[in-house]
């Protein structure tokens, strides 16, 4: 399941967020906890955010922003305890708080900077959208589509969205020829298309190749690693035990023969 | 036995917890993602992408003057859609991509359609609050006609409960310098607004038809949608800021106050007039008009806050020089209300006499009805083609008919809530189905009691034209009592 962000269709009325908010039973009342350049950032109680945005041509234009869900999600192969794991059947890149060890490994991993920590708690977990994978799983669109009126958020199968996304640019001469999310660190969930060149929009201009590929090489090597440094010492251990107990028996012998 | 835990029983511990973990975790067992531990409406449940008929919510910008949302109250009814889209016109009638703002008229429609009081007018009890507890600043408030018919809801009273006597009462008690009607100075928007258009018809053909310019919200709707027909809008400005301007000029001479330390304060049914108040056109000599702006419901909460009970207040008259009104002043708050006071004067300017009595109870231009149409015989002047329009939807339906068809109308009156002020979006809520009629009653019911029934009749207005300004379009009423108008057709288009 993946979602298209029309940005020329957005009008800001933030009922996405709300609606988001509604649903996960975040609290409304938290002050926000990052804003940089003017712009409110996600946080802990704020998993996604409307950000403003006034273009060289005084445009207004309003960018939605939440977890991108990669289809090879940096922050769960970063995850030693699997506390994210990319959901096989909807696509969801979700947190298991249950077996979180909280070492914030994810946070560092994203490329995008989206997971944030629930820094005023005393057993903090990580916060990030979870793309409703309950709602997906029963087939629905993530509450913030539900609540879109404007046709802004589109959810659907991927390619597809991936070829109506081709197609509304390729229909318009306004829009730019770059799907947000198609090639982005290995491609992602959600999609963003737009008339006005994304780096003014505040997204970040990242590699193609997913994050994950860069320590796949080793990384992938490390259970089997693991596992035959455990058998290794595991050897030493049973033969160090057998010569110290043969050693024993022989010294016991000589004892006997003394005797 | 001993209790000391040797490194080795530690390690072992450690390892253990380990592997279990491990286990668990490989076994599948993940305990629940986190999130979906709230609620959403029903509209959004199941298949929420599914068309339904109410969703979502508008846009409020955070610099907007007239209206401001808590997003924890929101419950994402979509009712607010409703009104701003199907009673005003507003919302989905501008093309996307967004040009420069997000389109709000400041009608404030959606503040009485939120059943959760999510979306309220921007306040300003505290800045009057302030100003009433400085004493270097001369406070002066005015109230609206349309906020003498509601404001004893908010206190229990009937329904089209008649107070503006005891608002006045409750003004002076509160603390404010000086009371006074904005019917008076809708009587003086009448003198200029009848003048303007008898003008116009006879000398300046090509600004007609004639359409007015009272309503706030109806003025930014025109300068958003409808630029090509501003010249065609009233140059006169509102009561509101006619009164504003007449205190900080006419009033601080008389009174010897200089003109910046008078506070403005206005009692209106409306949310619009919060945006107004800071127009740039609208200040003369580099004085605002206007200062502060309290809905009918504001003005609620600030009495109660000052302990003073409606029930209980003693009647009071209005301030002397800017206080009387006629009964063409009160009417200017129900729907056809401006046509009638305007045609009453136009009628004695044209022939030197007053109207007959039909038109002191002009029936045609009164009612609930969509767009109402009537015609007038001025001696003199002929036969006058007249329409009444109130909710913005239905203007502008009226309107794309006129800019295709051209307009068999020669003043046509807008107001942009559903019945004209008594139906402003800054008046108190309502359960009553019949709420608009009954306030609507009971201004006609006042019409009708008052002594005089015609602007000209106003004895102040009449010597306000004796000591300052002359005569209606004189040079010194162009300079404080008309404005100009703000083409904001490309900041959606």
């Amino acid at each position: 399941m993946a979602v298209l962000v029309d940005i020329t269709k957005c009008i800001g009325c933030e009922g996405c967020s709300v609606a988001c908010k509604m649903y996960n039973g975040l609290d409304f009342k938290a002050k926000p906890r990052n804003i940089k350049d003017g712009h409110l950032e996600l946080d802990d109680n704020r998993w996604t955010v409307i950000q403003e945005f006034h273009t060289a041509n005084d445009d207004l234009r309003f960018v939605k922003k939440q977890c991108l869900h990669c289809l090879e999600p940096a922050c769960a192969s970063a995850c030693f305890s699997k506390a994210i794991q990319k959901d096989e059947k909807t696509g969801a890149v979700v947190y298991y708080p249950d077996l979180c060890v909280g070492c914030r490994y994810c946070m560092v991993a994203c490329p995008y900077s989206i997971p944030k920590y629930q820094w005023n708690e005393q057993f903090p977990q990580v916060a990030k959208c979870q793309m409703c994978e309950s709602r997906l799983s029963k087939g629905d669109a993530p509450a913030c589509v539900s609540a879109c009126t404007t046709g802004a958020l589109i959810s659907g199968d991927r390619d597809e969205l991936i070829k109506k996304a081709h197609e509304i640019i390729a229909s318009d001469s306004r829009y730019v020829n770059h799907v947000y999310g198609e090639h982005e660190v290995g491609g992602s969930e959600w999609l963003y298309i737009s008339d006005v060149p994304f780096e003014e929009l505040g997204f970040k201009q990242v590699s193609d190749t997913p994050v994950t590929n860069y320590s796949k090489s080793y990384l992938s090597k490390v259970p089997f690693f693991a596992a035959g440094w455990a058998l290794f010492l595991a050897g030493l251990t049973y033969y160090n035990h057998r010569v110290e107990k043969n050693k024993k028996n022989q010294d016991d012998e000589n004892k006997d023969k003394e005797d | 036995m001993t209790n000391k835990i040797s490194r080795r029983k530690f390690l072992k511990v450690v390892a253990g917890s380990g592997v279990v973990g491990f286990g668990v975790m490989a076994a599948g067992c993940k305990g629940d993602p986190s999130g979906a531990q709230g609620w959403i409406p029903d509209q959004y449940q199941g298949k929420g992408d599914f068309p339904v008929n109410l969703k979502g919510r508008v846009a409020i910008s955070q610099d907007n003057p007239s209206i401001e949302r808590d997003d924890e109250k929101c419950i994402l009814c979509g009712q607010c859609v409703e009104a701003c889209k199907n009673v005003m016109g507003v919302y989905g009638n501008y093309p996307l991509p967004l040009k420069n703002e997000v389109a709000c008229v400041g009608c404030g429609q959606c503040t009485i359609a939120c059943p959760s009081g999510a979306i309220t007018e921007k306040r300003n009890i505290q800045d009057v609050l302030a100003a009433i507890d400085d004493d270097s600043k001369h406070v002066v408030v005015q109230t609206a006609p349309a906020t003498k018919v509601s404001l004893g809801e908010e206190f229990g009273m009937e329904p089209g409960a008649s107070v503006g006597k005891k608002m006045v009462g409750a003004l002076k008690e509160a603390g404010f310098d000086a009371v006074f009607d904005t019917c008076f100075s809708a009587d003086l928007t009448i003198m200029e607004e009848a003048s303007e258009f008898v003008h116009r018809l006879t000398k300046a053909k090509d600004e007609i038809p004639h359409l007015t310019s009272c309503c706030p919200g109806w003025v930014k709707y025109c300068e958003y949608f409808y630029p090509e027909l501003m010249h065609n809008l009233s140059t006169c400005k509102s009561p509101q800021n006619m009164m504003g301007a007449t205190i900080k000029s006419f009033y601080a001479e008389k009174k010897g106050i200089k003109p910046e330390n008078i506070i403005n304060v206005s009692i209106m049914p409306c949310t619009a007039k919060k945006f107004e108040v800071g127009r740039e056109e609208l200040q003369v000599d580099d004085q605002r008009d206007m200062d502060y702006v309290l809905t009918t419901r504001e003005l609620a909460v600030l009495l109660k806050h000052k302990g003073i009970d409606l029930n209980n207040v003693a009647e009071s008259e209005y301030d002397s020089v800017l206080g009387e009104s006629t009964g063409a002043g009160k009417i200017f708050g129900a729907t056809g209300g401006v046509t009638e006071a305007a045609v009453r004067t136009a009628y004695y300017l044209a022939t030197g006499s007053n109207p007959p009595a039909d038109l002191l109870s002009w029936q045609p231009v009164r009612g609930m009805k969509a767009v109402k149409e009537a015609n007038a015989t001025i001696p003199g002047v002929g036969t006058v083609n007249i329409a009444v329009c109130h909710g913005l939807e239905n203007a502008r339906q009226l309107l794309n008919g006129i800019k295709e068809h051209g307009s068999k109308w020669q003043f046509i009156e807008f107001m942009a809530c559903p019945g004209g002020c008594i139906g402003g979006g800054g008046q108190p809520k309502s359960s009553e189905p019949d709420i608009k009629q009954k306030r609507i009653a009971a201004i006609y019911k006042e019409d009708t009691s008052s002594a005089k029934r015609c602007s000209h009749d106003n004895t102040e207005i009449q010597s306000i034209y004796k000591e300052f300004y002359g005569k209606p379009l004189s040079e010194k009423a162009e300079k404080y009592l008309h404005t100009s108008f703000v083409n904001r057709h490309d900041r959606l288009f």
